[in-house]
């Protein structure tokens, strides 16, 4: 292990001598003799090895550390740190809600707090180990001898302590020599010049003073007021280039700030569209009576919906709504002058309600003839009066015409057993003012309804039979959805008395319509078709808002299927309900029956004695 | 660097490798009786508190056995998948645990009938889907792997590759002590990777399938580690105090020791804190996302809905995480093996608690009273003590280390650093 | 002193009751420190200059993205709507990832008492901090106004009055992987202190000695600094081992704290974790195959290292794969649309090549392990160790990108493209990995000395004893 043996060192004069070390070659030697040097009472003794030897503290009597202690303590400190830091900050002071949990969400403030334990231990255990072992400390006299730089490389090194009681300088080296120790040497004082030299403190002068001029400039900036703008640093957002969508903008060749879609395109997933089905409306029929604005609503759908959940249902369509809108707030409105002057009041109006007083007249005595001749006298008006219906369908004229035929194509092979040629549909329209009449005599619960049942005429070929199967799961989620949508105004049982219409009543409050009642004859399905009806969810009607944003079409379907079912229900007779079960409902008919004459006669008697 | 002395291994057949004789008279007494009180338990449960009842009860004890069990099985494979030395001396205890994976798979008997003709899970219930509102087409591709046969297929595949990884095992260390061929020590080590991996498998599926298929429509990816963390955590808790118990009784003393405890020790202290994060990561990810599929759950077991489960799931927090988390978190504690023993017999009556807290919910009868709780105790403690008295009566067959492993030499001089 | 063992000797056969030698060849304390000292102290091989240019303009070109980022913004990346985490969270949980390994090697070995770590563990550990740099780069300029980054801190604001939210998983992150790029660096110096006053003392160069001697703290070998140094290393190994279980636990949450299918589902936490330290025991492998036969440690960086790792890839790579399988399993026996569209998506939608990559070189290629003549051929390992490394990284990609592609909304729907910004910090990332490890390469002890001598001596006190 040893190579060339320098000359033992001689200690000079005037120096401390700290201790005494001598060199060992291996662990076994060395851990001999500090069992050797424990039994004979030293109890300062130390030894310096390249690597931890196991064994060592018994054989020198080390004592264990208290750093686990101190490791536990910061540790403690770090939880109790980050949980209040983490309660006050988001519980206390700064309180805002997100994503509904509590201010102090524990379970939300366990990972910051476990990592701010874990790191305060380890810091506590790092310089915890530093403190206690008394590092960095660069003066060593232990480094004085040049042999002793093989301490971190091979050897192991016995050191008696000068300030131990038992330590006397011959007897130590004669110990260690006994031991087997080689190169047993006095350690002496560093007599390394122990003052820092002057280059380091000027240049650590200089590096503390240049850093504090960037401090200093914020800090003065910070009390001074300036009537410049902001210096940018950093552009951030402060020059973005935004658009509002309705504005004009430079960027594009057409003025528009955003890109309407490509005509003439599908969108991916709506290739099977069924239009009937998203409309409520007939389309084939309505191309054939009214093509403009059978392929304005297809197009119109095409570039403003969005595609819904899951399975690419429409969740709302916009167009259609407006369309419709428009048309059934035409009612009320068209009720009077449409009795007297069918055609040369409306022209200005858009299409839909031209195409109202069109049907009208001879709607109640030549419902065939008329037929064959609205398509042409409907497409000379809007080609003649609707420069604005026109324009939009004009500007692609070409792309957007097949765009509309297609799907209506595709509808019509779908819909082949749905399908009614129009001579069918025909009488039934013309039988609506008809049949419409009745309830004028039976008036419905509210009052202010009554101008929407006047007789107004609506040529548009609304479906009339429900597209979806009706059974009793549709039937169940039409009624999940109209007691979540519907019934506020409505009412669960479709009278029109829901909590919205109640406390509209209650506080008087003037700008109400109050909901029609479901069980008004003319929203009966003679009257009202289920496409009419699906259109009135889909799109509203006076007050109501259209619901096709919230309800999924298919769900309003339902709806319809449930409103139809709530209104047979008010005209159920006993052969309605099963055999089984009658028997239960006459009884208790019976019962209700009994009780409510007892209370007539109660009220009889009351009114009598009050008279009295 | 070791400065020990190289310990000698006694004779293979010192007594002190026996099972102690007061030990050995009790087998039978403990077997009767155990099987009287798990079949008393579960009949009183049955009985007073319906047939789902009962059988939680009953489905909790076997649970608590098997998941020891095969925690036990799981220390024998890794101990053999990472050639450790320091274990032997304690590894043939866990062996015995290990094999009760085989009795187990009888008792497992019950449970199978219950699927067939009885009404433990509620997806045998023919009114579930309508009763819950859950929609045809979810239920009837639910019921494709939910069925009874499909189910009892399933069991028997976890329970035959389990017992006959115990078993194969089991063997091979028996025939080591009398041949002492290192070859056997080999084969055994060669086989475990592909065994470890059998095992998770089986274990993750056994736990949907036995535990949470309980809650039909609930579903966790997390609950088989939730499940096999708590079994690994009481088997070496398992381990430790069947040592100690063994220890006083008389056997081997001299085999077994501190440093072992410490190990185990240490061990404990690890799954404790493993523990604590798969249940607090299940259930932080469950609250935080907050969607009604899962938190259904946990709803049934939290503080303010439940008012049996809530305060249950605030003990296991405190009790079976917190408390013995710094309970064995000091050296001084584990170097001490009546500590270790007795934060073990702790710890495993929390696993109890943890399997109670896990499977009873699902009963929705709560604890059912005095009478429910009398009849989880007595099924419990028939189960451990049938199990005591199967591994006394195995354990009294055979040696109570492995005499001839040639590492026993290096686990008989361990040392902690 | 010194230990022979023949070097031709296959050290990764071990019989039951032996163990099998970590340190071949004629060994003594000394040449160990010359083995590793003269790494540092022999002038630079042409390989490493080369190696070392390379991925310094690497470097730097990812310094230079990250400029034109800052100047123009994070549209230059490929996020968009609905893709709003590209690349750069794919890079961050790809580098913490392998960051992982290293504290695994140094802490939980440690714990579990495996010395083979010893001659691994300081290389293992200064990947860690390394890929942690890498990986801290990406969510800090991923804010977008990356000087402002401070606000994640809570410090008290006059400008703001306000609190950083405490309940978001992403600020949960920033103390996680501040805490563990801390911790690890505590660690990893602490461990190289004794080593670093090795090289001081074989300084020649005043200036050298100066900045070892500073860097060494005044180290002196004494018994009773050993004592509380093992004992402050045993307890940093302790904080360490769950530490690193919680910071892609934490990663983990960041997916699957919220409903977005195919992130939330509660196995991520453990199948995280296994995944990283899979990932990194694969990045040591990669590092070191080559390391040892260039700075000639085949002695000291043995088979029977390489082996341990290989297991422990294979390991880890059956438990990814079982992860993988029960998240498929779940999601189909759960039912919920969503998320069984989700993972339906993953293997058949548009990223099934993603899918496939990431099944192919994580699950399958690692099965190569279960014969020994890959575990020990290091050229095999290499290989797998690549493939490992590759499929890692499509895993979070996958994970990060199929789901956000397509989630509930299908009219957002959108087909994710990495720009050629993207793919050059992806590169540019590995320049700054590879510049730091080759600097450590030449400037730092990349063995541990101490440790691995304290291995021989127990070994060579195991002779003694068969010898008598």
């Amino acid at each position: 292990m040893s190579e060339t043996k320098p000359a033992p060192k001689t200690v000079a004069d005037g120096n401390t001598v700290h201790g005494v070390v001598a060199e060992f070659s291996d662990v076994d030697s060395l851990l001999a003799a500090c069992e050797r040097v424990r039994d004979a009472g030293y109890t300062k003794a130390d030894a310096f090895t390249p690597f931890p030897v196991h064994g060592i503290d018994k054989a020198l009597g080390i004592k264990p550390t208290v750093l686990p202690w101190i490791a536990l303590t910061a540790g403690a400190i770090g939880t109790c740190t980050a949980l209040t830091m983490q309660i006050w900050m988001n519980g206390i002071d700064y309180q805002y809600i997100i994503s509904g949990k509590p201010y102090i969400s524990l379970p939300a403030f366990i990972p910051v707090s476990f990592e701010l334990t874990i790191l305060f231990a380890s810091f506590g255990t790092f310089f915890g180990m530093w403190a206690l072992n008394g590092l960095p400390r660069f003066s060593n006299p232990m480094f004085t001898s040049p042999r002793f730089d093989r301490a971190t490389d091979d050897t192991f090194f016995l050191f008696l302590d000068a300030k131990d009681k038992r330590f006397d300088e011959a007897g130590a080296k004669v110990l260690l020599g006994d031991l087997g120790g080689e190169f047993v040497e006095p350690v002496v004082e560093d007599d390394s010049p122990k003052k820092i030299p002057s280059f380091l403190l000027i240049g650590l002068a200089l590096v503390i003073a240049f850093s504090m001029i960037p401090a200093l400039l914020v800090a003065r900036m910070r009390v001074t007021k300036s009537s410049s703008p902001r210096f940018h640093v950093f552009p951030d957002m402060d020059f973005s280039p935004a658009k509002d969508a309705q504005q004009i903008s430079t960027l594009f060749a057409d003025g528009r700030a955003m890109r309407p879609d490509v005509p003439g395109t599908v969108n991916r997933g709506e290739l099977d569209w069924d239009v009937d089905f998203q409309t409520g409306i007939d389309m084939e029929k309505l191309a054939q009576i009214d093509a403009p604005r059978a392929r304005q609503l297809v197009a119109m759908m095409q570039s403003d919906t969005e595609i819904g959940e899951g399975d690419g249902e429409v969740a709302g369509e916009e167009s259609p709504a407006e369309e419709a809108v428009e048309e059934v707030t035409e009612e009320p409105q068209t009720e009077e002058p449409a009795a007297e002057e069918p055609m040369a009041d409306e022209p200005a109006t858009e299409e839909p309600a031209a195409d109202e007083p069109a049907a009208e007249e001879p709607a109640a005595d030549e419902p065939e003839a008329e037929m064959q001749e609205e398509p042409e006298s409907v497409k000379e008006e809007s080609a003649s009066e609707e420069p604005t219906a026109e324009e939009t369908a004009t500007e692609e004229p070409a792309s957007e015409e097949p765009a509309a035929e297609a799907p209506a194509e595709e509808m019509a092979a779908e819909e082949a057993p749905a399908e009614e040629t129009p001579a069918e549909t025909a009488p039934e329209e013309a039988a609506t003012p008809a049949e419409a009449e009745p309830p004028t005599e039976k008036p419905a619960a509210p009052a202010s309804l009554a101008p929407a049942s006047g007789p107004t005429v609506d040529t548009t070929p609304w479906l009339t039979e429900n597209p979806l199967t009706v059974d009793a799961e549709v039937l169940a989620r039409g009624q999940q959805q109209f007691n979540i949508y519907c019934s506020v105004c409505h009412g669960m049982n479709g009278r029109g008395n829901g909590l919205v219409n109640q406390r509209a009543q209650q506080i008087l409050a003037t700008t109400w319509t109050p909901p029609s009642s479901l069980h008004d004859q003319t929203l009966y399905q003679d009257a009202y078709p289920d496409g009419k009806l699906f259109s009135t969810i889909s799109n509203g009607v006076r007050k109501m808002p259209g619901y096709a944003a919230q309800i999924r079409a298919k769900d309003r379907w339902a709806i319809v299927s449930y409103v139809r079912a709530l209104q047979a229900s008010q005209n159920a007779t006993l052969d309605d309900v099963p055999a089984s079960q009658r028997k239960a409902l006459q009884a208790k008919q019976a019962e209700v029956q009994a009780e409510l004459e007892k209370a007539a006669a109660k009220a009889a008697a009351d009114a009598q004695q009050s008279a009295t | 660097m070791s400065h020990h002395q190289a310990v000698a291994p006694k004779p293979a057949d010192d007594p002190a490798f026996t099972m102690p004789a007061l030990l050995s008279g009790l087998s039978l007494p403990l077997c009767i009786g155990g099987l009287i009180a798990l079949v008393g338990g579960a009949f009183l449960g049955t009985t007073s508190l319906g047939g789902r009842f009962g059988m939680s009860v009953y489905l909790t004890a076997f649970m608590y056995a098997f998941t020891i069990a095969l925690g036990s099985l799981f220390f024998v494979l890794i101990q053999h998948l990472s050639r450790a030395g320091w274990s032997v001396v304690v590894r043939r205890v866990a062996e015995l645990m290990m094999v009760m994976v085989l009795p187990l798979a009888i008792l497992f008997l019950p449970i199978a009938y219950s699927v067939w003709f009885g009404s433990l899970y509620s997806w045998t219930d023919a009114g579930y889907q309508a009763e819950h509102g859950v929609p045809i087409a979810v239920w009837s591709e639910k019921l494709r792997w939910l069925n009874p046969q499909w189910f009892t297929f399933r069991a028997c595949l976890y329970l035959v590759i389990w017992g006959s990884t115990a078993w194969w095992y089991y063997s091979k260390s028996q025939r080591q002590d009398e041949t002492g061929e290192i070859t056997l020590t080999e084969s055994m080590q060669a086989r475990s990777g592909p065994a470890v991996i059998l095992f998770s498998f089986c274990t993750a599926f056994a736990a949907f399938d036995w535990v949470m298929s309980l809650a039909p429509m609930w579903f966790s990816t997390m609950f088989g580690v939730y499940i096999f963390t708590g079994s690994v955590l009481s088997a070496h808790c398992a381990i430790a105090l069947l040592c100690y118990v063994l220890q006083r009784q008389g056997a081997i003393r001299d085999e077994v020791t501190v440093e072992h405890y410490h190990d185990l020790g240490k061990l404990i202290f690890g799954f404790i804190c493993f523990w604590g994060y798969i249940a607090f990561s299940q259930y932080m990810l469950i609250w935080y996302a907050n969607i009604p599929e899962e938190t259904h759950w946990f709803a049934a077991r939290y503080p303010g809905f439940s008012s049996t489960f809530g305060p249950i799931s605030i003990a296991l927090m405190v009790l079976h995480w917190g408390l013995p988390f710094l309970g064995i978190m000091s050296r001084h504690v584990r170097r001490r093996p009546w500590a270790v023993a007795i934060w073990s017999a702790y710890i495993l009556i929390m696993h109890f608690v943890d399997l109670y807290w896990a499977i009873m919910p699902e009963a929705s009868l709560g604890a059912g009273g005095a009478v429910g709780v009398l009849s989880s105790l007595l099924c419990v403690i028939g189960m451990v003590a049938l199990m005591l008295g199967l591994i006394i009566t195995v354990g009294s067959g055979t040696r109570l280390i492995p005499v001839r492993d040639p590492r026993l030499g290096e686990s008989l001089a361990f040392e902690n650093i | 002193m010194s230990l022979a063992v023949p070097n031709g000797l296959d050290n990764s056969v071990e019989r039951p009751g032996t163990r099998a030698p970590l340190v071949l060849g004629e060994s003594s304390y000394h040449s160990i420190t010359e083995a590793v000292c003269k790494i540092a102290e022999n002038p630079p091989s042409k390989l490493w200059v080369i190696s070392f240019l390379v991925a310094v303009h690497l470097a730097t070109m990812l310094g230079l993205c990250i400029a034109y980022l800052f100047y123009t913004g994070v549209g230059v990346w490929g996020n968009r709507n609905p893709v709003f985490w590209g690349w750069p969270i794919v890079n961050f949980v790809f580098w913490v990832g392998i960051g992982h390994a290293g504290t695994l090697i140094s802490a939980i070995l440690y714990l579990f008492r495996q010395e083979w770590r010893t001659s691994i563990n300081r290389t293992a550990e200064a990947m860690t901090i390394f890929a942690v740099v890498c990986a801290g780069t990406f969510p800090g300029i991923h804010v977008g106004r990356a000087w402002l980054a401070f606000w994640l801190a809570p410090y008290p604001s006059l400008n703001l009055w306000m609190w950083p939210q405490f309940r978001s998983p992403l600020l949960w992150d920033v103390f996680a992987v501040s805490t563990y790029a801390t911790v690890s660096l505590l660690f990893w110096y602490m461990g190289m202190v004794p080593d670093l006053a090795t090289f001081r003392d074989r300084s020649k160069h005043p200036v050298r000695r100066a900045v070892y001697g500073v860097l060494s703290l005044g180290w002196s070998g004494s018994s009773r600094h050993w004592m509380r140094y093992e004992k402050a290393y045993a307890l940093l190994a302790a904080f360490a081992a769950p530490l690193v279980l919680s910071v892609h636990t934490i990663v983990s949450f960041d997916f699957a704290v919220s409903q977005v299918p195919g992130w939330h589902t509660t196995i991520f936490p453990p199948y995280f974790v296994a995944g990283a330290i899979f990932s990194g025991f694969a990045m040591v492998i990669t590092l070191m195959v080559p390391a040892r036969s260039i700075f000639n440690i085949e002695k000291l960086i043995t088979i029977r290292h390489l082996e341990n790792m290989c297991k422990i890839i294979l390991t880890t790579g059956m438990i990814v794969g079982l992860a993988y399988g029960t998240e498929f399993f779940i999601a189909w026996y759960g039912q919920v649309t969503e998320e069984k569209f989700a993972f339906i998506n993953r293997a058949m939608g548009p990223y099934w090549w993603a899918y496939w990559t990431m099944i192919t070189c994580n699950v399958i290629s690692p099965n190569i392990f279960w014969w020994k003549k890959a575990r020990t051929t290091p050229w095999i390992m290499f290989v797998v160790s690549i493939f490992v490394n590759i499929g890692m990284w499509f895993e979070r990609f996958v994970i990060t990108v199929t789901s956000l592609s397509r989630d509930y909304l299908p009219s957002a729907w959108a087909y994710f493209e990495p720009t050629w910004v993207d793919w050059a910090m992806l590169i540019g990332s590995f320049g700054l990995f590879f510049t730091l490890f080759l600097l450590f390469c030449r400037l730092m002890p990349i063995i541990n000395m101490a440790e691995t001598k304290a291995t021989l001596a127990k070994e060579l006190h195991m002779a003694h004893k068969d010898a008598h």
